[in-house]
């Protein structure tokens, strides 16, 4: 019983952080179309700006979320408007490759500043832990970052649903002609879309650097994750993608006891696999376009 | 017709150097930069008749050219059957694999096969990682010693040179580009492009689109085992992540985009960029060529801070290559050609 | 003029150090094995440094392998038939080690591993591959016969990577142990860079090993090790296998890495000659602890950059110097021997450390030892 409470929790909370890129994600996705294969390298330059900040400043990590938050919002509009911004018509597989082509740049200048060494970044807090009771225990940095994720979350949905701009957004994604017609910048929401989705894939880097480590290509992982994750929820759903994170943590916990630890990516992709199958929309998705 | 014909002797001529090359050119080195060179343009062509013609971008090739590349080690480790009986093995798998694939994949599209046909490739890594009994996991397969290739009691090769390597290199990539001129010149390849501009077009028009899919996508298989195959009794090692993985998958993509997709020269004109490309720059000749030609000194700043970052940086220039390419030339080098052509062509009238 | 000349000459002849040694180096420096690929880069230029001030004309021909067999052939190809180096240290991984030494073979020329881990390699009586490391066996019967020299441990349960090093040194120990006659009452692979090992750490938990057997390449190790903290995993001993266990980060992180028992190729503790001044002069350089791949890529270099001038250059006479010489230096005594079915494998004696107040200390074999071990495994504060 301890077993299976203990991989809950767990479970429960790095699927928080899964979450936070799968919401970005989809976010970029919803809007353009565009299948980001960067994402996990986005995630790794938030990952060594807060390394930075901290190393150099002394900025607590999750403290630190407040300056990398909107410094990759700038990065991810920067990525749009130079790059991704011109091919938002192009066949899917040259979408495809210019991301690749710019996580390849990503991963490669930073292995070129910080060399590919780990870096640890290790706080007062790191190894600490709230023991629950019936010998279950709860990673502290871990527990942290999920309340943020959660709070992140909670605001995102009120900009998404309450704010003009959010509607914008929302408007863009279900359909760009429309929204074009509607008089609605279609080329600025694309911009604070991936400016979003950046931001939000570095606030996870951030949130995880407390307990994971740093190197260059670390961004691989978490790109496939994050697909999966939002094929889950249905693209370009928020609310899926917040369930589709927390359920990919459950089942990569639970498989890796139950099943076995070698074999639990494999229950992810073939559980990505029968939901692309046979709910194509996705857990929460409406259409599939 | 003058120009045909000067085509087909070009063509002619560039075969017949290509088959006495190893006669005149003894440097291993030179030679295994061909057999690459030939891998290379096997495995891009092979995915161009799926991706090019089809217009079915998989981004999981890997499963094919590992399944081809394990089939071939495995038998000829564990139970001694020579690779040339192995191959054949090989095939009839990669067949069961891809039609197994196809009836997954195929019922998605756009940006959802993509992200299948990566989900299965992953899937078939991580599986080779694991059934270690029957991979012997990740610690992968040896097969130093090939047997003597005889037909009757004449000893053809017996592979202790470079130059049969070279020589079934070539041949597979005749082969492969021979299919796809094949392809693209029967009743097929109408139909592959049928699909590939409007499924539901292609479809009321009668083109059973999912058994067409599945074709190309055997035919494309089975050629990509091929190489997978070639592979493995070439390097002599395969493990998961170098037969896999998603950066082979990503790489077999690469030389049809780079070249240009759904086009016969495509793959073979970004295979001969990539190849030299990557080898110049990951062997830093670049920076000695420019020391020799006398542009950088050897030690002055320029010089040092080029030979000591630019093997390290190839990678980068290599990411840089595909957004350039990308954003500039999205049809690939050849369209790029072909635009510049009719562009004169339109100057001259 | 003439007479210049003549004198040149015999200047050439007579001192075999004006001859430039053309030595090959293949190894990741780009790729996924290039964080552990750079530590070889290092130990290297490090060496590069120490043979110019000892008056060796040395050139080294450095290439990328990018962790990619079929390119570390490419890159042997080059070297062995283009470049007419005299002898090549590298590559790194086994995989390309594997690929490579074949080559190696069959152009005859002296190829000198230096960290592959790999058993097979110095397995198939190639006579111009040598090895410095010891390979991946040795680090399952170091640690098990630390562990009981120092306790009475009945069960032992197994967590590592399931890499080629983690599975093959894992399947070395599951032999041993058998052997020994301790029971596997956990046996558990996972993919490297996993976020969360706490489900699976707990249910190791539950089955109350006395010995927790860890094998991690890279920074995994500390995941392991906090993550083992989180849930409570307390054995009489934490052993750990791998590079991930021997960082400067990991030791640094007390709250965690306090007594875990790892075990090494080289420590710059060690009363190895040089072992020490290797160590500082290498912290100075590069900023950053040197690792045992840093220090058996120097010993490498060392040994066959004397051994080609030696040679005066020539491959089959750098070979014969390798088979029959004999070194002492950072690494220890340095033989190339043939035994238990190896060929040219140097068999180094592997170091058992603990972490104690911080600092990695060597522990075992006794005549290395800087302190006493502690056992069992204090308990988790």
């Amino acid at each position: 019983m301890a077993v299976f409470l203990q991989s809950l929790i767990s479970g429960i909370l790095i699927g928080g952080v899964y979450a936070l890129i799968g919401i970005g994600l989809t976010l970029i996705f919803g809007v353009m179309r565009v299948i980001n294969f960067a994402h996990g390298d986005i995630l790794m330059v938030g990952m060594y700006l807060t390394y930075i900040i901290f190393t150099m400043m002394g900025v607590d990590p999750f403290v630190s979320v407040l300056i990398t938050f909107p410094l990759m919002f700038l990065f991810g509009g920067f990525l749009q408007k130079v790059f991704i911004n011109r091919i938002l018509n192009a066949v899917a597989q040259n979408q495809i490759l210019l991301t690749i082509g710019l996580g390849l740049i990503m991963s490669n200048t930073v292995m070129l500043i910080f060399t590919s060494d780990y870096k640890i970044l290790t706080t007062s807090y790191s190894s600490a832990t709230l023991q629950v009771g019936g010998g279950v225990s709860v990673s502290t940095p871990l527990l942290i970052s999920f309340l943020i994720t959660a709070a992140i979350t909670a605001a995102l949905y009120w900009f998404l649903l309450k704010t003009d701009t959010g509607q914008a957004i929302r408007a863009t994604a279900q359909d760009r002609d429309a929204a074009q017609l509607m008089g609605i910048n279609v080329k600025r929401m694309s911009i604070i879309a991936f400016g979003l989705g950046a931001a939000l894939a570095g606030t996870a880097g951030a949130l995880i650097s407390p307990t994971y480590y740093i190197f260059p290509q670390v961004g691989g992982v978490f790109t496939l994750k994050a697909f999966v994750i939002t094929v889950l929820g249905g693209m370009g759903s928020v609310v899926g993608a917040t369930l589709g994170g927390v359920l990919i943590g459950i089942t990569e916990s639970m498989s890796a006891v139950y099943i076995s630890s070698g074999w639990k990516d494999v229950v992810v992709f073939v559980l990505f696999l029968l939901v692309l199958l046979f709910k194509p929309s996705g857990l929460m998705g409406k259409s599939r376009t | 017709m003058t120009k045909t014909i000067l085509k087909a002797a070009f063509g002619l001529l560039v075969l017949a150097s290509l088959l006495i090359l190893p006669k005149y050119v003894e440097s291993p080195y030179a030679l295994h930069m061909m057999i690459l060179l030939f891998l290379s343009v096997s495995q891009g062509q092979s995915w161009n008749i799926l991706g090019g013609y089809a217009g079915q971008h998989s981004v999981g090739h890997a499963a094919y050219f590992g399944v081809g590349a394990y089939a071939t080690m495995m038998l000829m480790h564990t139970k001694q059957i020579a690779p040339w009986y192995g191959v054949w093995a090989g095939i009839v798998i990669v067949v069961v694999v891809a039609l197994a694939i196809g009836s997954i994949c195929f019922r998605l599209r756009g940006p959802y096969f993509v992200l299948a046909s990566i989900a299965v490739a992953e899937i078939l890594r991580l599986s080779a990682i694991n059934l270690t009994t029957l991979t012997n996991g990740a610690e992968g397969i040896l097969a130093t010693e090939l047997p003597v290739f005889k037909i009757g009691e004449t000893v053809i090769t017996d592979f202790l040179t470079k130059v049969p390597f070279y020589y079934i290199g070539l041949f597979l990539a005749l082969l492969t580009i021979g299919v796809t001129y094949w392809v693209q010149h029967s009743k097929l390849g109408y139909y592959f492009q049928a699909i590939r501009e409007d499924q539901d077009a292609a479809h009321s028009l009668g083109i059973h689109i999912s058994v067409y899919k599945n074709i190309g996508l055997v035919i494309s298989a089975i050629l990509t085992s091929l190489a997978g195959s070639f592979y493995g009794i070439y390097v002599g090692f395969v493990d998961p992540p170098t037969v896999l993985g998603l950066d082979v998958s990503v790489q077999i993509m690469l030389i049809c985009i780079i070249g240009g997709m759904g086009t016969l020269w495509g793959p073979v004109l970004g295979s001969l960029i990539l190849v030299p490309l990557s080898e110049a720059l990951r062997s830093n000749m670049i920076t000695e060529g420019l020391v020799k030609v006398g542009l950088v000194g050897a030690d002055t700043r320029v010089g040092l801070f080029l030979k000591e970052n630019l093997s390290h940086a190839h990678v980068l220039l290599y990411g840089v290559l595909v957004v350039l390419v990308i954003l500039f030339m999205p049809d690939g080098l050849m369209g790029f050609v072909k635009k510049l052509a009719t562009r004169r062509k339109q100057e001259a009238v | 003029m003439r007479k210049q000349l003549l004198a040149l000459g015999a200047t050439l002849a007579l001192s075999p150090c004006l001859l430039a040694q053309k030595i090959g180096v293949i190894n990741s420096m780009s790729g996924p094995e290039a964080p552990i690929g750079e530590n070889i880069t290092n130990g290297i230029k490090l060496a590069e440094e120490d043979l110019k001030k000892k008056g060796f004309n040395l050139q080294l021909v450095w290439e990328d392998d990018t962790g990619k067999p079929q390119i570390s052939m490419s890159a042997m190809e080059k070297l062995a038939t283009r470049e007419n180096v005299a002898g090549v240290v590298g590559p790194y991984t086994s995989a390309c080690s594997n690929a490579v030494a074949k080559l190696a073979e069959k152009y005859k020329v002296p190829l000198l591993i230096p960290a592959a881990a790999k058993e097979e390699i110095t397995r198939q009586g190639l006579k111009h591959v040598f090895r410095m490391n010891a390979p991946a066996d040795q680090y399952a019967s170091s640690l098990i016969d630390a562990a009981t020299a120092l306790g009475r441990p009945k069960t032992i349960a197994f967590i590592y990577e399931n890499t080629d090093f983690g599975t093959s040194t894992s399947k070395t120990a599951k032999d041993y142990v058998a052997k020994k006659g301790i029971q596997v009452v956990a046996d558990v692979s996972y993919p490297k860079g996993s976020a969360d090992y706490r489900s699976t750490l707990a249910q190791i938990k539950s089955k109350n090993p006395d010995l927790v057997f860890m094998v991690s390449y890279v920074a995994d190790a500390i995941l392991l090790m906090r993550q083992s903290k989180e849930v409570g995993l307390q054995p009489q001993a934490f052993l750990g296998a791998g590079a991930g266990f021997t960082t400067a980060e990991f030791a640094k992180e007390r709250a965690i890495s306090e007594a875990v028992i790892s075990c090494t190729q080289w420590t710059d503790d060690v009363s190895w000659p040089g072992a020490k001044d290797f160590g500082t002069r290498y912290k100075a350089k590069f900023g950053k602890e040197p690792t045992y791949h840093a220090a058996c890529a120097y010993a490498s270099m060392m040994i066959m950059a004397e051994t080609a001038r030696n040679a005066g250059g020539d491959r089959a006479k750098t070979r014969d110097g390798l088979k029959a010489g004999k070194w002492n230096g950072v690494m220890g005594e340095v033989k190339f021997a043939d035994y238990d079915g190896f060929t040219n494998q140097n068999n180094h004696q592997m170091l058992v450390q603990q972490i104690l107040g911080g600092n990695y200390e060597t522990v075992l074999p006794a005549p290395f030892a800087t302190k006493k071990a502690v056992y069992p495994f204090p308990k988790w504060k």
